[in-house]
């Protein structure tokens, strides 16, 4: 088996103000001239490496502010890491959290052409997909009425939606998840989308998924690794490293 | 930068200025009218007035010269003010997923690009009316090209910046009023130490050479050509430049 995702002594610095930043020009302009304002290095990763082999599950545990999402977002390639190297093989999807990216303002039927070319697919792939994507969600009755007027749970069903049928069709090679399974629609919904995600997540593609849920992480992951304030705590079987973090 | 980057980018700007348009005309119920009442009646404005602000007695066609000045200069400060905010306000999609930055600065321009067009359906009612070959009409594009490139790369600029600095469109704002006072709008090109502060504004060469273009429908010069061609290339290739430097720190910055 070839590795998929290699990541060898990466470390994350971010200047983080240590009171409240000002942004304006003219503070500017005077914090540059006195070079008085205060920031302090945080380190979000510290030499941090881990391989994962392609077709591997890996799950992410830690707590909030551990570097779950920071690592995730290096592995996407959003961050640049401030110091070591990424190597990733394939194309990847980076899912954080649902519920961005919609115009309220628009209807279902444009909403869906939005973030089908945002999450890179192109308006032909899309009209291919579109019946899929509606049926999927459920919502045909409301396909030109704006999301602004859609329930909070509908517009969770739209969104599920589009986002596994663009995915479906970019087929990644590298899966990056952050806590989307709190898919937070209707018991129907919600085992559909759970199912959903199971081909995926068991379809061969390399996973890496973060999240809070140890029992998803349980029931997918072939190895964990457990962050704690930007290192590495542990590393291992899933069992074993989830009860040894429940036990800290 | 591979090819396939820039026709997915292209792709993605292209859509996102079509649901930014349709956004705009959203809730409002002259929807599409309002692109040709804007500048219509700034044009109304400025032409009713133009006996005290300038004397125009001695330039040929003043209504399609003072059009045309506006509608050119319009689409630079359309572009140029949606696009220092563009990469703030599409922070969730920057932060969450690999994507071109480069789409949120193009498709502002796209969509200015938009409304552009329907500026131009007035200006060639307009040489209609006056009875002007239009020759000149046809030939636009050429020009338009090199204001695109020019906004675009003012607008890469400008959006890097507003990164770093919350408040560069107030910034902006007072500094396009500057360059549409610089900018011979709505009166002559003048001789003297006022022809300076024209010739250091760039934008004076493109609505230059367009009004020399529209309304007589000759090419002004050969040099005049190629020096509006390289001065919107070079600030195309170096607004991209800075943008393609900065935009790997836009994710941690936002």
């Amino acid at each position: 088996m070839d590795t998929a995702i290699k990541l060898s002594n990466v470390s994350k610095k971010f200047k983080i103000g240590c009171h409240k930043e000002q942004k304006t020009a003219l503070a500017g302009i005077i914090s540059f001239f006195s070079g008085k304002e205060a920031k302090k290095d945080f380190l979000a990763l510290k030499n941090v490496s881990f391989s994962v082999r392609s077709g591997e599950n890996l799950g992410i545990v830690g707590r909030n502010g551990s570097g779950k999402s920071t690592l995730l977002r290096i592995l996407a390639g959003v961050y640049e890491p401030s110091s070591g190297e990424v190597t990733t093989k394939g194309n990847i999807v980076c899912l954080m959290g649902l519920g961005q990216g919609l115009s309220h303002k628009l209807t279902m039927r444009e909403n869906i052409y939005l973030m089908g070319s945002v999450l890179g697919l192109s308006q032909r792939d899309i009209k291919i997909k579109f019946a899929d994507i509606v049926d999927f969600s459920g919502l045909e009755k409301f396909l030109d009425t704006k999301i602004y007027q859609f329930s909070s749970g509908m517009v969770i069903r739209l969104n599920f939606s589009v986002m596994i049928h663009c995915l479906h069709y970019s087929k990644p090679d590298i899966l990056l998840l952050d806590e989307v399974f709190g898919s937070g629609g209707d018991i129907d919904f919600e085992e559909k989308a759970i199912k959903k995600m199971e081909e995926f997540i068991t379809g061969g593609a390399t996973v890496v998924l973060a999240s809070h849920d140890l029992d998803i992480i349980k029931k997918y992951c072939d190895r964990v690794i457990w962050l704690n304030e930007g290192e590495i705590f542990g590393a291992g079987n899933p069992q074993e490293i989830i009860f040894k973090y429940l036990s800290l | 930068m591979t090819i396939d980057y820039i026709k997915k980018t292209l792709s993605l700007s292209f859509s996102l200025a079509k649901t930014q348009f349709k956004l705009r005309n959203e809730g409002s119920y002259l929807g599409i009218f309002w692109y040709l009442l804007d500048p219509l009646a700034m044009f109304l404005i400025i032409f009713l007035l133009s006996g005290v602000l300038a004397n125009t007695d001695d330039i040929k066609n003043y209504p399609i010269y003072l059009l045309l000045g506006l509608i050119m200069f319009n689409f630079f400060r359309q572009t140029t003010i949606n696009s220092t905010n563009s990469i703030v306000t599409n922070a969730a999609f920057i932060k969450s997923m690999r994507i071109s930055s480069e789409s949120f600065v193009v498709s502002s321009a796209i969509l200015s690009f938009f409304s552009h067009l329907f500026e131009l359906v007035i200006l060639l009612f307009f040489m209609i009316f006056f009875k002007i070959s239009l020759i000149g009409f046809f030939l636009y594009p050429t020009v338009f090209l090199f204001l695109f490139l020019f906004s675009l790369g003012a607008s890469f600029i400008l959006a890097s910046i507003g990164v770093y600095v919350n408040d560069i469109n107030n910034v902006w704002s007072v500094l396009i009023n500057l360059l549409w006072f610089s900018t011979p709008i709505f009166y002559v090109i003048s001789f003297g130490s006022a022809s300076v502060i024209n010739k250091l504004n760039p934008l004076f060469y493109f609505v230059n050479i367009a009004r020399e273009m529209v309304i007589s429908g000759s090419i002004l010069s050969i040099g005049q050509v190629v020096l509006t061609a390289v001065l919107s290339s070079v600030f195309f290739l170096s607004g991209l430049f800075i943008f393609e430097k900065s935009k790997t720190k836009f994710a941690e910055l936002l």
